[in-house]
């Protein structure tokens, strides 16, 4: 294998729980909320929950097998022909109710695929997981160490929604936000780009740590399940949303660029909610002192769907048939960490 | 262009407190930077390989806390000179630091990176590896710090992976049907019967088809490979991902160099998942 100059975005598969959970249903769920309007604050009207019985398929595990499976239907590759599988669930639930630490469910999901050659590993970093295997898998295919590869993951988010309805006394309270998740499955194969008209133009993260306590996910100690506390006001204030823009503009610059320059077609934000997508890209227009293109969302109907929230709304709107070929895209992360970057891509012939 | 092992380090816990991945990997990472002579700040990229961890903490990565507690890219606005620090979690049972190499020797022929940090360490979620007789491992942590060399004769060789075409010896997991309000100091790790043998020969299978495959004389080469103990380390209890870390700093201790041409690493656990990667230090 030899090094190459770009990567491509080859398919995209997604899997989304049939079951439906409006927001005034799980409202009705958090007595503690009182009066408070979680679709107002949110946007979110409903999110996808799993099927908890086994037999349903509908574990992390389970359902990033699907979504695995999904994205090599549209490849033009096969399990056996991927160099490496790599996996980014936050909930990594398997068998029901295990939450796995090893194997790795990358080996897992690899010799279930029957991917059996490939290199394997599991890769955790909060909602930016799936953009942090992109970037490895973009660095890997480069450096000619693979060839192509698969990056997937699949979400059990509503576990934490769950504690915080048993648990959560007020809206101030740090379990809020896992109000706003849902349940989903996301793969996206990438292999070398040949052609401009595919192409990762470039993928660019960094870790602010100061920050890493902000949102932390561990079990509960007051009821059986896991939970997540977020402090929202210090995640979100305006100095952390700057975060993106001068990073961002920061690598442009440095390669004579500016951000009006690259013309992008759409941007697609994490999907924490529909007021912090319009927040994240009014205080971009600001530090760009550039317009923001269409802004692409799904959080409406499937909530924060953590690591696959990026691919997730990508799938969809390619699915959804209207998007022009050879548009640029722009995926911005933001997870705990404190993550962020920019991702660029020019898509074409993506398998969907 | 090879990627060398600059400085690595071992961190056991202090014990007037629980154990934590974030204290025993920000420990061994700032003792390599500090023998290296290398600032904080001059790590692009922070790559954690360890499995089990304080709490069973699932969010940040571990990595996030331990980027902070070495003190690498902070704030990105408030730095008055900032260094984009990136960090995550890679995770592949006792296979981590092999998996953080091949993804390093990416990183740093592409220039996503100059410097790069491994860290290694598995704490008990309860604090103690000690007082969880069912818990086969120590609390113990290990960094490596890699870049680049001058010496095109010197660092890692390829990293090659194995899989063995049987269901696995070895599972960790958090069982959240029994947990209770105990999930934050709660794992189960369930080996099979006869699995130290069974891994011990996938292993020693790895090292014959990496030989035949890389054309090395296994008769110059030091095999660091898994380890049973890490009683020289002061650890009670099987080193789990901070195994090659450990087994590097043994063998540098001992090694005649007369002797061997080179280290070859070896890891082995669940999936049953093997890795295998060749490694001449600068010099040699």
């Amino acid at each position: 294998m030899s090094a190459t100059a770009y990567s491509r975005i080859e398919a995209l598969g997604v899997y989304l729980p049939a079951a439906v959970q409006t927001t005034d249903q799980l409202s009705a769920l958090v007595p503690g909320l009182g009066e408070v309007d979680i679709e107002k604050i949110t946007g979110i009207a409903e999110r996808r929950v799993h099927d908890p019985e086994p037999a349903a398929g509908e574990d992390s595990f389970g359902m990033a097998l699907s979504a695995a499976r999904d994205a090599l239907e549209s490849s033009r590759y096969r399990a056996e022909d991927l160099d490496i599988v790599i996996s980014a669930s936050i909930t990594r639930f398997k068998d029901g109710n295990r939450f796995t630490f090893e194997p790795s469910f990358a080996a897992m999901l690899a010799k279930e695929l029957g991917a059996r050659s490939a290199i394997h590993f599991d890769v955790s970093n909060a909602c930016a997981g799936m953009m942090t295997g992109v970037w490895l898998l973009d660095r890997m295919i480069r450096s000619g160490a693979v060839r192509r590869g698969l990056v997937v993951s699949g979400e059990q988010a509503t576990r934490v929604a769950q504690t915080a309805a048993r648990e959560m006394t007020d809206s101030y309270d740090p379990q809020f936000a896992s109000l706003s998740v849902g349940d989903s499955a996301s793969a996206v194969v990438l292999d070398v780009s040949t052609d401009a008209a595919d192409r990762i133009h470039y993928i660019e993260l960094m870790t602010c740590s100061e920050y890493s306590h902000l949102c932390m996910g561990m079990p509960s100690d007051r009821t059986p399940g896991i939970a997540l506390y977020t402090d929202n006001k210090k995640m979100h204030n305006r100095d952390r949303l700057k975060l993106w823009p001068r990073f961002h503009g920061d690598f442009l610059a440095k390669r004579g660029q500016t951000f009006a320059g690259e013309e992008f077609d759409y941007v697609i934000q994490h999907q924490v909610g529909t007021r912090f997508i319009d927040y994240v890209n009014q205080t971009a227009e600001a530090e760009f002192a550039a317009p923001m293109p269409p802004s692409l969302a799904v959080v409406e109907r499937y909530g924060n769907t953590a690591t696959t929230s990026h691919f997730l709304t990508l799938c969809e709107h390619l699915r959804a048939g209207g998007a022009r070929p050879g548009a640029k895209y722009l995926m911005v992360p933001a997870a705990s960490g404190v993550v962020t970057g920019a991702l660029s891509a020019t898509l074409t012939n993506v398998g969907v | 262009m090879g990627m060398v092992i600059t400085a690595a380090g071992t961190a056991l816990p202090d014990t007037s407190a629980p154990a934590s991945v974030v204290d025993l990997a920000g420990r061994a990472a700032r003792g390599a930077l500090a023998r290296a002579r290398v600032s904080a700040s001059s790590i692009g990229v922070l790559i954690n390989v360890g499995v089990y961890r304080e709490h069973n903490t699932f969010e940040p990565a571990m990595s996030a806390l331990v980027q902070k507690e070495v003190g690498i890219n902070l704030d990105y606005i408030a730095d008055p000179e900032p260094a984009a620090g990136f960090s995550f979690d890679l995770m592949n049972g006792a296979c981590g630091v092999l998996g953080a190499v091949q993804v390093g020797q990416a990183l740093l022929e592409t220039g996503s990176t100059e410097r790069l940090l491994i860290t290694a360490a598995d704490v008990h979620p309860g604090g103690d590896a000690d007082r969880d007789t069912g818990y086969p491992y120590a609390d113990l942590g290990g960094a490596l710090l890699l870049e680049r060399s001058a010496d095109p004769h010197a660092g890692f060789g390829p990293v090659r992976h194995y899989t063995a075409d049987r269901p696995t010896d070895v599972e960790g997991y958090l069982d959240t049907d029994t947990m209770g309000r105990h999930g934050r100091t709660t794992i189960t790790v369930r080996r099979e019967p006869g699995h130290a043998e069974r891994l011990g020969e996938f292993a020693a299978s790895a090292v014959a088809d990496y030989a035949q495959e890389t054309g090395i004389d296994l008769d110059r080469t030091l095999v660091i490979g898994p380890s049973e103990t890490a009683d020289d380390a002061g650890a009670k209890g099987e080193p789990h991902t901070a195994a090659p870390v450990l087994g590097y700093l043994r063998a540098l201790d001992g090694v005649r160099r007369d002797d061997y041409e080179q280290f070859l690493f070896v890891s082995v656990g669940a999936g049953p998942s093997a890795a295998c990667a060749l490694y001449r230090p600068e010099g040699w």
